[in-house]
């Protein structure tokens, strides 16, 4: 298991929120597994900065978050995409998809 | 969106705490989640759960922002706003007190007319599912009556034959004498068809309502209590339901008490059975009411439609008593607040718009308030806080004051309300209560809030949109920063103002000039000294008429030979109090008319003295005379009107006329004078033609004293109640009045708009006076620079006077053109409640333009004269 080493970048792991919710309402601790899965291991998000980041997303009102019952029956809140989100994600995709083009080309020379 | 935060923030006031435990919920939810996966991939449970905290890291800052997220900052920052708003209010005591009072009254004259239009438009009528009650009656289309009264027997076919309502009653209203057990006393009440309280949806309290069989003719023994009249005079005795009381000295078993609260029709205390039978009571006698409850689901105009369709086929089967009768069918509260409907709406607009002017003169005062406060602002912008940040302190301001000003406002409106109810001389139905409900508080916190916001943001808008530079580098004079936004916003204020109140000014005048025209009409008899009262005589006791006759020719003969009496009548309804009896006018010679043809004259009993007590000119003929008796040949006196209308250009004298059914066999009688014309039901218009018929010859238990006396009429109250309980000590009189007092209340509606227009409008007027003068006031301070350059260049005083006086006129001058064109437009309106005076009157329309115009030269002319005595040196150096 990798250990993350330095901070994602900056408004990367609000991405991979976003990206983990476009299935479906998750509670946070389902987003957290999700994106560890998504990324087969090789991620882990801490709890210290998922929360503010769900946080930080809800104020956007980019996901909202209502009570529910966990898989297991307990009550636990959870968290949905909401249209404006949806739609933030697909420029978010956009980005990061020129972001990785344009690194990599820097990257590749020499 | 501000609103919706302002929400969120509300709403987080109350869930703070709440807000707090979801947090803490939904991280004990992820430490276990995260345990139970630990202790699956083979750790301890004590190892897995210090995992799982420790990957969590600083929980509190975790929390601290999901409280933030969540509304609580909101929270906190409106505190803060709150306590610094309060603290600045505070340092300036003069100034918040101005705009709370300001506001107080604004807001208090909206929530007293408000709690007045709820107790008589809003609050529901104390039945069962209101809104599914209507009232029956018939009209006849052809003659334009809207009202005529339901027959008793077309009442049976309309009950029978409808399919529309779950059940239909009928009613009378009347007055009835309770002897024993105390004084005798007059009570009102109505006789009622079965199945009018199940309509109505109440139960008694006490025993039980009116069976069917109570209900057929000649059994009317039983009575049903209203329970104020339950506790007045049986003093709230149980045991009095199954005892037999007197009721027009005919014993009655008491067999039920309804409800606190319950009253129909309006007035009623008690409730007889109507009991009657269709040999007596034919299609041809009209004057019942009637109350139907609608099946569900069935609309008013399904009802209505169905009704006309009901009273076409009993027109058929009897055309000659229901030719041209139609039915009416009326939603029970639009039958019951017709009258006060129009009124209260347009008062509401009145009200309205004196808020609107003292939300200018507030928005006024903030903005001067605000350039003043443009260097806290700039420092409080320049160290950091947003323009958003400094806005929403501005509007927080705004409506810490305005709360304030909607509680007193809401003082204002208690005390408003009393002297409003008090203004009204005649008794209200007994649904309308007027007490501080939620609707009341809701209104008036709704309009606070609103207005807080209307006075507050555009001062807010203009002063967090500070120039740092500009401000700060001048070194903070005192609002040069202002530009020229403000100055239009001032001007606009100005302009708004004058035409505001004009519109209101206008208003009141009209609604003046109305009632003063209304006072001075001349309505056929000289009603000064001149003392009335009531005496009913109770059916059983009474019921001769010889016996009627002689009691009252008896009456007059004592009250005559009173001293301070000058001459003394009686009649049997009187003009301008309300009572009413029309009858059909047949006219010999002329086409019998179906009842729905032949028209209604208002057909009035009299003494001989009547129409001496009155000062009633008699133009042709003779009057009445003690010889006009029961044996001696018929006679009637006619109005003017009455003879212009079929003698025109001949005498009237000895022609014929009867009264009553057209088809009946009443006797002629001969027409042997002609009388001035009087209005009897309304002061404004005359509406039916009279007659007057000795009261001899068609008698009436119940009239009325007419007494002119040498000088003030009041002293005789007593001498004349005397002479009444010399002759029958058992007798009441009821409704003792001046003549004057009877006119005053027919014309209480018209006074009272009139009284409230003139109070809004002054409030209105001194409210614009006071913001034109701060406006010109604080525009000749901002120009003291200005002002002191043109003194030092050679300006005179009357120059500077000319200059300012000018710019306020200008203003003026344009808000009058603009409220001249508003008011023309919006007193429209009003026109139905005005009477000889066009809404558009003319004189009305100067007068006020003249009035604003000099009200403004004044608030003008003293900041002006202010102005001349600015010190060039002073002024400059001030620089």
């Amino acid at each position: 298991m990798v250990r993350q080493k330095a901070d994602l970048l900056q408004g990367t792991l609000d991405m991979l929120i976003l990206k983990a919710l476009s299935t479906g309402p998750m509670h946070g601790y389902g987003v957290g597994q999700r994106i560890t899965q998504l990324a087969e291991d090789l991620l882990t998000v801490e709890e210290g900065s998922l929360y503010p980041a769900l946080y930080r997303l809800e104020e956007r009102g980019w996901i909202k978050s209502e009570w529910g019952k966990s898989e297991n029956n307990r009550r636990a809140r959870f968290y949905k995409l909401t249209a404006a989100g949806r739609k933030r994600l697909g420029v978010e995709e956009e980005n990061w998809r020129l972001l990785v083009l344009a690194v990599g080309k820097v990257m590749q020379t020499t | 969106m501000w609103l919706g935060s302002l929400y969120r923030r509300a709403l987080a006031l109350f869930r703070s705490e709440s807000i707090h435990q979801e947090i803490d919920e939904e991280i004990r939810f992820h430490i276990e989640m995260r345990t139970e996966e630990n202790v699956r991939r083979g750790m301890t449970p004590e190892e897995a759960r210090r995992d799982a905290e420790r990957r969590f890291g600083r929980i509190t800052s975790v929390k601290e922002r999901g409280y933030e997220v969540r509304g609580g900052r909101m929270l906190e920052t409106l505190w803060q706003d709150l306590r610094y708003g309060i603290r600045t209010l505070r340092k300036q005591p003069g100034f918040s007190a101005v705009v709370v009072l300001t506001l107080a009254i604004g807001i208090g004259a909206n929530s007293t007319i408000f709690s007045f239009a709820n107790g008589v438009l809003l609050r529901p009528l104390p039945y069962s599912e209101p809104e599914r009650l209507v009232l029956l009656d018939e009209t006849a289309p052809l003659r334009g009556v809207q009202s005529m009264g339901v027959s008793f027997p077309n009442f049976l076919d309309w009950r029978a034959q409808n399919k529309v309502f779950e059940d239909v009653a009928a009613y009378s209203p009347g007055t009835y004498t309770l002897v024993g057990g105390g004084e005798p006393e007059q009570a009102r009440g109505a006789r009622v068809s079965g199945g009018l309280f199940e309509i109505l949806g109440v139960a008694p309290v006490l025993g039980r309502t009116i069976s069917a069989e109570e209900d057929g003719p000649g059994s009317e023994t039983v009575v049903i209590l209203g329970h104020g009249l339950w506790q007045r005079r049986f003093g709230s005795e149980p045991g009095v339901v199954g005892s037999t009381i007197s009721i027009n000295n005919r014993p009655h078993t008491v067999i039920g008490v309804m409800p606190p609260g319950f009253k129909f029709p309006e007035v009623a205390d008690l409730w007889l059975p109507l009991a009657l039978d269709t040999q007596r009571w034919t299609r041809n006698d009209h004057g019942l009411g009637a109350v139907a409850r609608l099946k569900p689901g069935v609309s008013l105009e399904q009802a209505g439609s169905e009704m006309a369709a009901l009273a076409r086929r009993i027109e058929e089967q009897n055309p000659v008593t229901n030719e041209g009768l139609s039915v009416s069918v009326t939603d029970l509260r639009a039958g019951l607040v017709s009258d006060y409907r129009q009124a209260l709406l347009i008062l509401l607009g009145v009200v309205g718009f004196v808020l609107l002017i003292a939300c200018v003169n507030v928005a006024n005062l903030l903005l001067a308030r605000a350039s003043s406060r443009q260097k806290e602002i700039s420092i409080r912008v320049a160290l950091g806080a947003g323009r958003w940040r400094v806005f929403r302190q501005l509007v927080t301001e705004s409506l810490v004051l305005s709360a304030a000003g909607g509680a007193l406002g809401l003082v204002i409106a208690i005390w408003g309300l009393q002297l409003l109810l008090a203004a009204v001389p005649v008794e209200l139905p007994f649904w309308m209560k007027f007490d501080l409900d939620g609707r009341v508080l809701g209104f008036t916190a709704a309009v606070s809030l609103l207005t807080g916001l209307v006075f507050g943001a555009a001062p807010a808008l203009k002063a967090s949109k500070v120039d740092l530079n500009e401000t700060l580098k001048e070194g903070g004079r005192s609002g040069a920063a202002a530009g020229a936004g403000p100055k239009r916003l001032r001007s606009l204020m100005v302009v708004g103002e004058v035409a505001l109140s004009l519109v209101l000014l206008v208003g009141a005048g009209l609604m003046m000039r109305s009632f003063i025209r209304l006072q001075q009409v001349d309505v056929g008899l000289d009603p000064k000294n001149v003392l009335t009262m009531a005496v009913p005589l109770p059916g059983a006791k009474y019921r001769e008429p010889e016996r009627q006759s002689a009691f009252f020719a008896e009456l007059v003969e004592r009250v005559k030979n009173l001293p301070g009496v000058r001459a003394v009548g009686a009649v049997s309804n009187l003009p301008l109090d309300g009572s009413r009896w029309g009858r059909s006018l047949t006219v010999e010679g002329r086409p019998v008319l179906s009842v729905g043809e032949a028209p209604v004259i208002n057909h009035c009993v009299v003494t001989p003295g009547y129409f001496r007590a009155m000062n009633i000119p008699v133009l042709a003929g003779r009057e009445i005379a003690e010889s006009d008796a029961r044996e001696a040949p018929k006679v009637t006196l006619i109005d003017e009107r009455l003879a212009r209308e079929y003698w025109p250009g001949e005498s009237p004298l000895g022609k014929r006329i009867r009264f009553g059914p057209p088809e009946s066999n009443e006797p002629w009688h001969t027409v042997v004078g002609v009388v001035g014309e009087v209005r009897h039901e309304r002061p404004e218009a005359a509406t039916r033609m009279s007659v007057y018929v000795p009261y001899r010859q068609i008698t009436v238990r119940q009239m009325t004293l007419a007494v002119r006396a040498e000088g003030d009429p009041s002293g005789l109250t007593a001498a004349v109640r005397n002479q009444v309980r010399e002759l029958d000590p058992d007798q009441p009189v009821t409704g003792v009045r001046t003549m004057e007092e009877v006119i005053s209340r027919a014309i209480w509606q018209p006074r009272l708009h009139a009284i409230l227009f003139a109070v809004f409008a002054a409030v209105a007027l001194a409210l614009a006076s006071v913001g034109i003068y701060g406006v010109m006031s604080y525009t000749v301070t901002q120009r003291t620079h200005e002002i002191g350059v043109r003194v030092a260049m050679g300006a005179t005083p009357r120059d500077i006077v000319r200059l300012v006086v000018g710019q306020g006129l200008t203003l003026t001058l344009i808000g009058i053109a603009l409220g001249a064109a508003s008011a023309l437009a919006l007193t429209r309106v009003m026109s139905s409640l005005l009477f000889e005076v066009s809404a558009a009157d003319p004189a009305t329309f100067a007068a006020n333009m003249a009035l604003l115009t000099v009200m403004s030269l004044v608030a003008c002319y003293i900041p002006a004269r202010r102005a001349t005595r600015v010190d060039p040196l002073v002024a400059l150096r001030y620089e």
